[in-house]
């Protein structure tokens, strides 16, 4: 380390704890503010010789301390019972004496954290390896067995000469001068540190790249993420068809699925009969079945005028008396079955749905050909309703 | 911002130039200090003293340079996501098939000879589990654990994939059916006067028998042999002799208030024990105490029936003769009527003989007496035909023929083979007067008597073609190997007892290139390889039904109208008389009048065992872990004896002997069976297959070389001797036994009030006693956690759990859980989220024995939830303890904590581990369960209560807005529960049926005093035993 | 409190110079590592990589290659987790609570005490980090906000443990550090060569030996020494939650925490002296590590020993006065059971053969004690064996007791902890003071000035 001319302080060395007592408390009562005493290990009575304050490194400590056990209680309250609340074991959210070993190691680690960090960046500023005492004989003496005193240039009553003399009457054995050291200093936009900052900056989005998309793919991390099991619509490499759903076997019949014994006939002879009541929750089955599937051709009320009209041979009308006087039977067949250029809908409604919708067919049938019969009727239940 | 300094005046002129926009009026009139004030961004002295070069190596803002180009890396880093997979559509969506919902297909499985009806369970299509059928009228929608693990075998991926032809030098290579076909029928052409042998396993389906007779009738010389290694043949020749015609009657074991069954364990391996247990426990049922029966059993070994006995006698089977014998004379003595028989003991001489406890005998003796007519007599197949004479006279003696059941009987479609007609198929194929030999599905080389020579003989034949599913022993004498459909893939009829067929329809597929059986045979009938279709059979089914079966229902309804119902039903009922039981032929006695059999030397007994059947099932990874009802031993067959006779001859557990009968020998460890009558060997058959695949290629030992064809008792029953061998084999359990002796260990379940009991006669006299017993007062610090809506529970009725182990495969089934293989059982990793516990209390000879099913208990202050540190086991809302298997780092401290023990944790990925990944090939990914989680190494496991059945009954409750209620849900292991000992329900429901369960009198739970709360209820267990005795 | 020292026979003896304390202590570090290293780092090296094989194995394959099973969920691998704790907790109690006792005699051992702490307790640390059975997911037991808004459950012993453990470590490594800063700061400016001088001075942080530092810096050091006192008993009391807070009968008992915290003294000293029996001898340091240290720590072990017998015997007269069954059961269990081996090992060298130490003799001679203490390791390691394993072999349902037999992965991974363990210990000698020199030096005759005594 290249030291300038600028002096930084006078050090002086001596053999004895009692020399450096005696040494300290002549220099401290000489009214020297900035001195230091350098000895290997901690001389007792020195503080007083020193005429020290006692440290205050305590209050730190205690506030970390405390800050720790109230965060530490207050996040498990919060996590515990607030934002992730599971009953365990039938315990409740807020377990308090399950809270404390947390609570109390959690106390003990911010109050040392923050005591050695206080202690060592704050009250001491290290790291501080360019300190001008470093690296003198004087500083290789105290570490060893030596004890020493220094008197710093910027005291405001700091005489070289002076304080030169004090030391001989003090009986140093020796007296050394310290020097300020060179300061160095660093241009920012130098092309070392660009290229430092790219590559720190390409590593940390490499690995954070890898790790997020590509590591936590990987095995073991992907185990139960891929399943063996096949769920619906999924593929499997066992068929060589690749098809992981597979059709039944043809002439089998599953549970509740009959096949419908008039299939493929134009005008069956003999149709089912309804099973079906037009209760209020069938009819608003039927319904909702009737606009999704029937009226895109037949029309919201049946009368064969959807906005298809024209474009294929007209889907009739569901109020011609043909289809008025059809079985319910008929009907659903003709759901089933198709007729003309009307598909097969068994697929896309299900058994019970196709019964809904020819209750509801019947509804709207009569609905458009009521007789004043009816009108009467449905005042009489406006009526009933009323009273 | 840093150029600050450096940039000022180049600042100057833009801002001069540009318009200039204004900030105050100072600003404005160009107040010259707000000019100079505003070309620098700090106020005077923040930054004019600043000076960059000054700046230590890390400053605050090379810092935060570098976490914001990191940042913002990064945040680009995470942009893309890894391939989810494809979707992959039905092109043409069937009808049947909503996704994620399952069908069910009514079938009938042919696991073994009784026929028991199915509900298979499909998946988009694909078989994943196999249920009862509740239609049907033999097992009423219980099925057993073959039938239930038969879906194993269908996804086996060693199954045959193509048709195997023998070439040179003794190897089988793939070949085409065409090849095969032409090869084998111009080989049948030019058969000429030679004997066509077709050899199957008991005939059951009449459509089949018709295509063997088609087959018959175009190759004349055509010989039809069946066997079934397990038969009632000694019991239905009996009865001819004593009824003259017929087979033995089906028993109305509900009627029954005493049964005595002698070395018969039709509750566990003999007969249709599916339909016997459910009609032998209404007479178990609590509510109906009156009606409790009483069952006597006297066994050579303790079996599972022997286990549920209220009075057991260990009685070497040997003497079984001598006790019935002495047991008629006694009876008859007592109530006056029937010839005594004349070299019969009195009862004191024979306990005094065979040192069996009088008071016991008396107690029956009397129970018989009082209960004429309700009381019935059962002797087992083992033994030799006079014991059964013997039974069915004191049967009919105490006029329990009441108890015989006339609305149905058995039917043999076919005659099994008698030993003559089997020398007579060797010695003609020695001198090669047989052309070809089909094994018809059959594996006579394993199953026949070794001394019949069959396996040199077949050698001698020409053509001899297998027709099976995989190989097997007989498969690798033949020149032809044929892949054939599995039950699953299969058309079929069966009729095995009067009043009803049962219809089998494919639920998939043939997953290879396999045939259906018949098909086959058809093809050939037919003479032309092209002449075989997809359809073949399943036309030739349809036009039997129609020309012969449906003329005789008539019924109403249109032919394809009752044959779609049928199908869809499974089975189709109708009238037919049962044959009716003439009076019994005093004649047959004489048979009784016969000398002791001496008593020196070992009995030794061969049974058949609780899970692998006649060794068809040995490559079953899942029956082949199912532990040992009784010993609890997996993965092996072995030598139960006593503990005297292991004295005598100081055999220690896992010891190899040398069993000798005549000439014949087997080497097998023994096990030392408590309850197990001296100087017996019981040895149950099946096991030890030379070739049935990876799982189950030499698995035991194989017994059946100590068969015989000409043998004098039974084909089960020998006299040999024993000699301890060299060797140990260790034997697996997945249960420790501890010892009796060590008062440490004895009893120790009782003790701790595990397993709580009482007998009838105290809890008639106090129906509370089992509260009063002891009544711990159970304080908790915590407040209760309620839980509205519904909260499960389950209650098991120890009454009627027979410990048959078939909720354990039906929740293996229904859970993926994986087959983790002998050496982890040894371990005692077993991973059965059921298990059935196995208690024994008393003396070592004569045990009393507990039973539990044990399962997650799903405690309110669940014990494993409070210790999991990354809360992956928690409540549910609805009360159940649930497990987050992804979120498990697998600490096994729930485990340790689980006072039950019911956890089991993934120490290897199983399927991986078990027979070097065998577990891992495609096909078995078929028969997961789609919507429960195929768990991974390192995860803990339990029992779910079949969370994702109640997850489908709740949302099939949202779809048609009604609320849930806890009958709409049942588990795997109730649904399978053959005696409907599991019940499952909603605690909070007051009105529900489970409620009567969940509050019983005699209800309790287990390590109550732990006060963890669980929701499992355990009804008591009552022994019904004879006043004198209690 | 005031204690006359005057009186007290010489920490240091010989009557070494200040000189020659620094001389000795800092050898080691400035010579060559000789034979005798060698071999002991080959020794322990070779343990150690026959331990990373099988844990390597053991990741590749899953815990199944280990002996744990139902209903013996856990095993070698928490057994030496407790173990290993335990051992770590001399250290910081030399260190500390003798520090707050004015123990000046402490000073020659407690900065080995301490490192040895630290190994420790890296040794323990691996063992919950690799017992999962998926490892690579132990960040879960971490409260870290994820994406799936999941919290750890805070009312787990084993979360209690994670902070303990974590907790303990942090401050023994800083307790340690701070210990050695002014040692660097004295190395740095002893050293001759470049590479160690920049080495020193980076973690010397620049220290000048300044009195206006020193003042803090005991402070500060008392603080700690504060701190790490309570810290030292919470930790094992919280290991001991692991067991006691369960309902295991053999675990779920009240007295864990007192008798645990005894147990990890007593093991932890065994376990100094073993090791300072061997440095004080390799690397002459008899005038500083003296034979009176070992005495003195032969007392505290002898001590402890007698607590922990004590609990055992309150262990059976608990089980039986409680009348419970359960509990009855396992300790009849544990004595007469399938693993009393265990258990009389365990007793014959945690509570009989210490007693020896009541003789003055055998506390000051080394190869007895030299016995005796690996007698108290080997007791210790099973103790903890059979609290966990016996207890859990049989607990409630006599349907699933069973038999645990380690593997030879499970003894193959404890190897590799000593060999980790000693391996730590070989290098730390070689690279620093393993004496603090400051403190040394500062109760070395005349250290202090005569007209104040030695009071504080």
């Amino acid at each position: 380390m290249k030291r300038t001319n600028k002096l930084f302080g006078v050090a002086a060395l001596f053999n004895s704890p009692n020399e450096i007592i005696h040494a300290a408390k002549v220099i401290a009562d000489n009214g020297y503010k900035n001195f230091d005493i350098n000895t290997p290990y901690p001389v007792h009575g020195m503080d007083k010789a020193m005429k020290l304050k006692p440290s205050k490194l305590g209050y730190i400590t205690l506030a970390f301390g405390l800050s720790g056990a109230v965060f530490a209680m207050l996040f498990m309250y919060w996590a515990m019972s607030i934002d992730y609340p599971q009953v365990i074991g039938g315990k409740p959210f807020f377990a308090f004496p399950a809270f404390v070993p947390v609570t109390f190691e959690v106390t003990v680690l911010l109050a040392t954290l923050s005591t050695v960090i206080g202690l060592l960046t704050f009250m001491f500023g290290f790291p501080h390896n360019k300190q001008p005492l470093l690296d003198t004989n004087y500083m290789k003496n105290v570490s060893a067995d030596k004890f020493g005193a220094v008197i710093y240039a910027d005291d405001p009553q700091f005489n070289e000469s002076k304080v030169k003399e004090l030391f001989t009457s003090l009986k140093s054995h020796s007296v050394e001068l310290v020097f300020e050291i060179e300061k160095e200093t660093y241009p920012i936009f130098q092309p070392k540190f660009l290229m430092l900052l790219l590559a720190v900056a390409v590593i940390t989005s490499g690995t954070t790249y890898f790790v997020l998309n590509k590591l936590l793919f990987m095995q073991p991390f992907n185990w139960m993420v891929y399943q063996d099991k096949i769920t619906a619509q999924e593929k499997s490499d066992f068929f060589s068809d690749q098809y992981g759903m597979r059709t039944k076997v043809e002439g089998t019949v599953a549970s509740g699925f009959i096949p419908y014994p008039y299939s493929g006939q134009t005008n069956p002879t003999e149709t089912l009969s309804n099973p079906l009541l037009p209760t209020k929750k069938v009819l608003m089955l039927g319904q909702k079945k009737f606009l999704t599937f029937c009226s895109p051709c037949h029309g919201n009320y049946a009368d064969g005028d959807s906005r298809l009209r024209g474009q294929f041979p007209n889907p009739p009308t569901l109020h011609s008396a043909r289809a008025r006087e059809f079985s319910d039977g008929m009907i659903y067949h003709i759901i089933t079955n198709g007729q003309n250029v009307m598909s097969s809908y068994a697929l896309q409604v299900t058994r019970e749905e196709r019964w809904a919708i020819v209750n509801y067919i019947r509804v709207l049938q009569r609905a458009k050909n009521a007789k004043d019969s009816d009108i009467e009727e449905i005042q009489k239940g406006l009526i009933n309703a009323s009273r | 911002m840093l150029e600050e300094k450096e940039n000022m005046p180049k600042q100057e002129s833009p801002e001069t130039k540009d318009m200039h926009y204004w900030r105050s009026f100072e600003d404005l009139y160009k107040n010259p200090q707000i000019v100079e004030a505003s070309h620098h961004e700090f106020k005077e002295g923040v930054t004019d003293d600043f000076n960059p070069s000054e700046l230590s190596h890390i400053s605050r803002r090379k810092f935060l340079a570098l976490v914001g180009a990191s940042a913002a890396l990064a945040g680009a880093g995470c942009a893309d996501y890894p391939d989810k997979g494809e979707i992959i559509p039905y092109n043409k969506k069937p009808e049947e098939v909503t996704l994620g919902k399952p069908n069910y297909y009514a079938s009938t499985s042919n696991a073994c000879a009784h026929i028991c009806g199915v509900l298979v369970k499909t998946r988009e299509g694909r078989p994943i589990k196999v249920e009862g059928n509740p239609d049907h009228p033999v097992n009423k929608g219980k099925i057993c654990l073959k039938c239930q693990a038969a879906i194993l075998n269908l996804y086996d991926p060693e199954r045959l994939k193509e048709p195997l032809q023998k070439v040179s030098g003794g190897v089988f290579i793939n070949s085409t059916w065409k090849k095969v076909d032409e090869a084998i029928i111009s080989s049948l052409d030019k058969i000429g006067d030679k004997e066509i042998a077709i050899i199957t396993n008991r005939i059951n389906s009449p459509s089949t028998l018709k295509v063997l007779n088609n087959f018959t009738k175009k190759y004349p010389t055509t010989k039809i042999y069946s066997y079934e290694l397990f038969n009632d043949e000694v019991r239905n020749s009996a009865w001819q002799k004593c009824y003259g015609s017929g087979s033995f009657p089906l028993i109305k074991w509900n009627e029954a208030k005493v049964i005595v069954a002698l070395e018969s364990d039709f509750l566990g391996s003999e007969g249709n024990r599916v339909e016997n247990s459910a009609l032998y426990v209404e007479g178990r049922d609590v509510d109906k105490i009156k009606n409790f029966n009483r069952l006597y059993v006297v066994e050579g070994n303790l079996s599972l029936i022997g286990m549920n006995a209220d009075h057991r006698i260990r009685l070497r089977p040997h003497a079984q003769f001598d006790f019935i014998i002495s047991l008629i004379s006694e009876v008859s003595k007592k109530i006056g009527k029937g010839s005594s028989i004349t070299n019969s003991l009195s009862l004191a001489d024979f306990s005094k003989k065979y040192d069996v406890p009088l008071k016991k005998i008396n107690s029956l003796v009397s129970d018989l007496i009082k209960n004429q007519g309700k009381s019935i007599i059962h002797s087992g197949t083992t033994l030799p035909e006079e014991v059964h004479i013997a039974v069915y006279y004191l049967n009919d003696l105490l006029g329990n023929s009441a108890l015989y059941r006339a609305d149905s009987s058995e039917i043999l479609l076919f005659p099994l083979t008698k030993s003559a007609e089997w020398e007579n198929l060797v010695s003609k194929m020695n001198s090669g007067q047989v052309g070809a030999v089909i094994h018809f599905n059959s594996n006579p080389v394993f199953h026949l008597a070794d001394d019949y020579g069959y396996e040199k003989a077949i050698s001698k034949v020409p053509t001899v073609v297998s027709l099976n599913e995989k190989e097997n022993e007989s498969s690798e004498f033949g020149n032809f190997i044929l892949p054939i459909n599995h039950d699953f893939e299969s058309w079929g009829d069966y009729k095995t007892r009067t009043g009803f067929y049962s219809l089998q329809q494919p639920v998939i597929a043939s997953l290879y290139n396999s045939r259906q059986k018949e098909a086959i045979l058809l093809t050939w009938v037919n003479g032309k390889a092209e002449s075989y279709s997809e359809k073949l059979y399943h036309e030739y089914l349809i036009n039997r039904w129609k020309d012969e079966v449906y003329p005789t229902l008539n019924s109403a309804l249109p032919f394809d109208r009752l044959w779609f119902g049928a199908l869809h039903d499974g089975v189709v009922n109708f009238n037919e008389s049962a044959d009716t039981i003439g009076s019994f032929y005093t004649a047959a006695l004489a048979a009784l009048n016969q000398s002791k059999t001496e008593i020196s030397r070992y009995s030794i007994v061969l049974k058949n065992n609780y899970s692998i059947g006649d060794g068809r099932f040995a490559d079953n990874g899942w029956l082949q872990e199912m532990p040992h009802p009784v010993s609890k031993i997996t993965w092996d067959n072995y030598a139960a004896v006593s503990f005297n006779s292991a004295k005598e001859l100081n055999l220690k557990n896992n010891d190899l002997v040398e069993i000798k009968v005549g000439s014949r020998k087997l080497q097998i460890p023994v096990f030392l069976q408590p309850g197990s009558a001296d100087k017996t060997f019981t040895i149950e058959l099946g096991y030890g297959r030379r070739k049935s695949g990876i799982v189950g290629t030499n698995v035991g030992f194989d017994a059946s070389v100590l068969q015989s064809k000409t043998n004098s008792l039974s084909a089960y029953l020998f006299v040999g001797d024993i000699s301890k061998l060299k060797g140990k084999h260790e034997l697996v359990t997945a249960q420790e036994h501890h010892m009796f002796d060590n008062e440490l260990t004895k009893d120790a379940a009782l003790k701790r009030k595990v397993i709580r009991e009482g007998t009838v006669a105290q809890y008639l006299n106090n129906p509370k006693f089992l509260r009063e017993d002891s009544e711990i007062e159970l304080q908790t610090v915590y407040p209760f956690i309620l839980y509205p809506g519904v909260k499960w529970g389950m209650s098991i009725d120890l009454n009627k759990c027979l410990g048959c182990g078939d909720c354990v495969v039906a929740c293996t089934s229904e859970n993926n859980i994986p087959i983790v293989g002998k050496d982890q059982v040894a371990k005692g990793r077993e991973m059965h989220w059921i298990r059935i516990d196995r208690y024994y209390s008393g003396e070592v000879d004569d045990p009393n024995t507990s039973l539990q099913p044990m399962l997650c208990q799903h405690c309110d202050h669940a014990p494993c939830e409070n210790v999991c540190p990354v809360l992956a086991t928690t409540h549910s809302p609805d009360g159940l303890n649930q497990m987050a298997y992804n979120r498990c780092v697998g600490t096994r401290y729930c485990s340790n904590n689980c006072p039950y023990k019911v956890r089991r944790f993934n120490y290897f990925n199983f399927r991986d581990h078990f027979r070097d990944s065998y577990q891992q090939n495609d096909s078995f990914n078929l028969i997961y369960n789609p919507e429960v989680t195929v768990r991974s190494r390192g995860v803990m496991e339990k029992c779910t209560f079949c969370i994702q059945r109640i997850m489908d009954a709740r949302e099939e409750a949202i779809r048609q807005n009604k609320n849930l209620k806890g009958s709409d849900v049942k588990t795997a292991c109730q649904e399978a529960c053959p005696t409907t000992a599991i019940q499952f329900g909603d605690i909070n429901d007051k009105e529900s049926e489970f409620q009567k369960y969940r509050n019983h009198e005699l209800g309790y739970y287990v390590l109550e005093e732990l006060n963890i709360k669980p929701n499992v209820t355990y009804i008591a267990k009552l022994r019904n035993t004879h006043p004198e005795e209690a | 409190m005031n204690i006359d020292y005057s009186q007290e026979i010489p920490v240091v003896e010989g009557g070494l110079k200040q000189a020659h304390i620094e001389e000795l202590i800092s050898k080691p570090l400035d010579t060559k590592p000789d034979k005798k290293f060698l071999i002991a780092i080959s020794i322990s090296g070779s343990l150690l990589l026959i331990g990373a094989i099988c844990l390597g194995l053991t990741f590749y394959y899953g815990i199944g290659l280990w002996g744990n099973n139902q209903p013996v969920g856990w095993g070698f691998d928490i057994v030496n987790f407790v173990f290993w704790v335990g051992i770590g907790h001399a250290g910081t109690l030399i260190s500390a609570i003798l520090f707050l006792l004015r123990q000046r005699w402490r000073t020659g051992i407690a900065r080995f005490a301490e490192a040895m702490t630290i190994f420790a307790v890296m040794c323990a640390g691996i063992f919950p980090a690799i017992h999962t059975g998926r490892p690579w997911l132990d960040g879960y037991l971490f409260p870290y906000p994820n994406q799936n808004q999941l919290w750890i459950n805070f009312s787990s012993p084993l979360i209690w443990d994670v902070f303990a453990v974590s907790t303990y470590f942090t401050v023994s490594f800083v307790f340690w550090f701070v210990g050695l800063i002014p040692d660097f700061a004295t190395l740095r400016d002893r050293t001759t060569s470049k590479i160690k001088k920049t080495i020193y001075s980076i973690f010397s942080l620049g220290w000048r030996h300044s009195h206006r530092n020193w003042q803090h810096y005991e402070k500060a050091y008392m603080l700690l020494a504060g701190f790490a006192t309570p810290l030292v008993l919470s930790v094992h009391t919280i290991v001991s939650f692991d067991f006691a807070v369960s309902i295991i009968p053999g675990w779920h008992t009240t007295i864990f925490p007192p008798y645990f915290v005894a147990g990890a003294i007593f093991s932890g000293f065994a376990m100094v002296v073993t090791v300072l029996i061997f440095v004080r001898k390799i690397f002459n340091l008899e005038h500083i590590i003296t034979l009176n240290h070992l005495e003195r720590m032969n007392k505290v072990i002898l001590a402890t020993g007698m607590m922990v017998g004590y609990a055992y015997a309150t262990e059976f007269f608990i089980a039986w006065y409680s009348g419970n069954q359960f509990e009855t059961f396992v300790f009849v269990n544990r004595a007469l059971g399938p693993y009393a081996w265990a258990y009389w090992i365990m007793v014959s060298c945690n509570v009989l053969f210490p007693q020896l130490f009541w003789i003055k003799k055998i506390r000051r001679s080394i190869p007895i004690m030299l016995v005796i203490v690996i007698f108290v390791n080997v007791g210790m390691w099973f103790e903890r064996f059979v609290i966990v394993v016996s207890s859990l072999h049989r607990d409630f349902l006599p349907s699933s007791w069973g038999y645990y037999t380690p593997t030879l992965y499970d003894i193959g991974i404890l190897l590799g902890s000593f060999g980790l363990f000693f391996t730590l210990v070989i290098l730390f000698t070689k690279t620093l003071p393993v004496v603090s020199i400051s403190e040394v030096k500062a109760v070395a005759d005349g250290a202090q000035p005569s007209h104040h005594g030695g009071n504080h």
